[in-house]
């Protein structure tokens, strides 16, 4: 049987379909779990640009964490201009405004916290990024994220401006990154750019 | 008594005289790519000892009734399935390391030491010897990357798994950041090459 010219035809159409049904029978029964952890990043990003909301530090679960999420933040609305919000009282007390761009080796997406007066900064979260480690990817450090805390957006078109490290700040820049020039021109002006967007939509 | 001969001729081939990276010098852009950090380079070398023992072992099981002519494709096809099975797990069981990899765990389908196993030693072998061949492919390949990785890591970053490594996370100590961009990983994987080859060497002539 095997010298028959069909055979090889027969043999690799038998094979492809014997691994690729157990692939996609595994893909499937994973695929819920995978969305499920995509959605849980993106959900930890967001509360933790809030204020008084979720401490990282703090343990807690997956289902705690989407808990949390449905509980205390509402969805974008037309008037918040693709923002996440969080309200205290009845009024918006915070936005948290998801932003993706074209990092060095792969997409960064980020979402920045920004308080009630739509000014002052709360908070950065990057929840998806491929930079160098030890390079770019310091830029899911608290040391780098953490410098975005109570700065005050400025006038476009530099709304939050990146200087050279070591060098004086003022109340709208951070520190870029050592030896990652590249992921800190790319975040600066995604975050830029989607500053500048979101203050001309916002209502 | 003989299964245990054949398992330390596989032992010594795989991890010693014919190791993947020193002396087939095989698979190294991954060698070059993920050993920026301890972690990462051990969860690569995990997926890829599971695929290089699993592929070899299954290409030999069909290696009777595989049609010569496309073996290449059969192999392949293999490779691919083990492969995916790893990043479909990560995906779904340990999403952060996924997200580090990127898309090295997918590259393993393309990784030169699992097709040159399949080729050289599972084709011609039974099952299980293809299977031990597999493994300890991939241990000779894993001890090589995780010495790589953690110069690299120490030197670079001054930490080793992430932990802070007293003096080299230090203000005393000028981190290399050379060590962890791409052009670190050549200088490194060459010096360690060759300090094994040396080895390798010296013990041959002393034989003679």
């Amino acid at each position: 049987m095997t010298e028959k010219k069909w055979y090889p035809v027969l043999y690799m159409f038998l094979i492809t379909a014997f691994f690729s049904a157990i692939v996609i029978g595994l893909n499937q029964a994973t695929s819920k779990r995978v969305q499920a952890n995509q959605t849980l990043i993106f959900e930890k990003a967001v509360l933790s640009v809030l204020p008084n909301v979720y401490d990282p530090n703090q343990k807690l679960s997956g289902i705690e964490v989407h808990n949390l999420f449905v509980e205390k933040v509402q969805p974008p609305s037309s008037q918040t201009a693709g923002a996440y919000t969080t309200a205290e009282n009845g009024k918006i007390s915070a936005y948290a405004l998801p932003f993706q761009g074209q990092g060095f080796w792969a997409e960064i997406k980020i979402v920045i916290g920004i308080a009630a007066d739509k000014k002052t900064i709360l908070g950065l979260a990057v929840y998806q990024q491929n930079e160098t480690p030890g390079l770019g990817a310091e830029i899911t450090k608290p040391e780098f994220r953490n410098q975005f805390e109570g700065k005050i957006i400025a006038q476009p078109p530099t709304m939050i401006s990146f200087a050279r490290p070591g060098s004086t700040l003022n109340e709208s820049s951070v520190h870029a990154i050592t030896g990652a020039t590249q992921t800190s021109v790319r975040l600066e002006k995604i975050i830029n750019e989607g500053l500048q967007k979101w203050q001309q939509e916002v209502q | 008594m003989a299964v245990l001969n054949t398992t330390k001729k596989y032992a010594i081939e795989g991890i010693w005289n014919n190791n993947p990276i020193f002396r087939q010098v095989l698979g190294l852009c991954s060698t070059l790519a993920i050993t920026n950090l301890v972690s990462n380079t051990a969860v690569m070398c995990a997926a890829l000892v599971f695929t290089l023992a699993f592929s070899s072992a299954t290409v030999s099981y069909l290696r009777n009734i595989t049609p010569r002519n496309i073996r290449i494709m059969v192999e392949t096809l293999i490779i691919a399935f083990y492969v995916i099975i790893v990043d479909v797990i990560l995906k779904a069981y340990w999403p952060q390391m996924s997200s580090n990899l990127g898309p090295y765990v997918g590259l393993i389908i393309t990784n030169c030491i699992v097709l040159g196993r399949t080729e050289a030693c599972a084709l011609s072998n039974p099952p299980g010897g293809a299977f031990l061949d597999g493994f300890f492919n991939g241990l000779g390949y894993s001890y090589i990357l995780l010495i790589v990785a953690t110069f690299r890591e120490v030197l670079g970053m001054g930490t080793f798994l992430g932990m802070p490594v007293p003096y080299f996370s230090s203000a005393y100590f000028d981190r290399w950041i050379m060590m962890v961009m791409p052009p670190g990983a050549f200088f490194m994987l060459a010096i360690v090459v060759w300090v094994f080859r040396t080895i390798q060497h010296n013990k041959e002539e002393k034989t003679k």
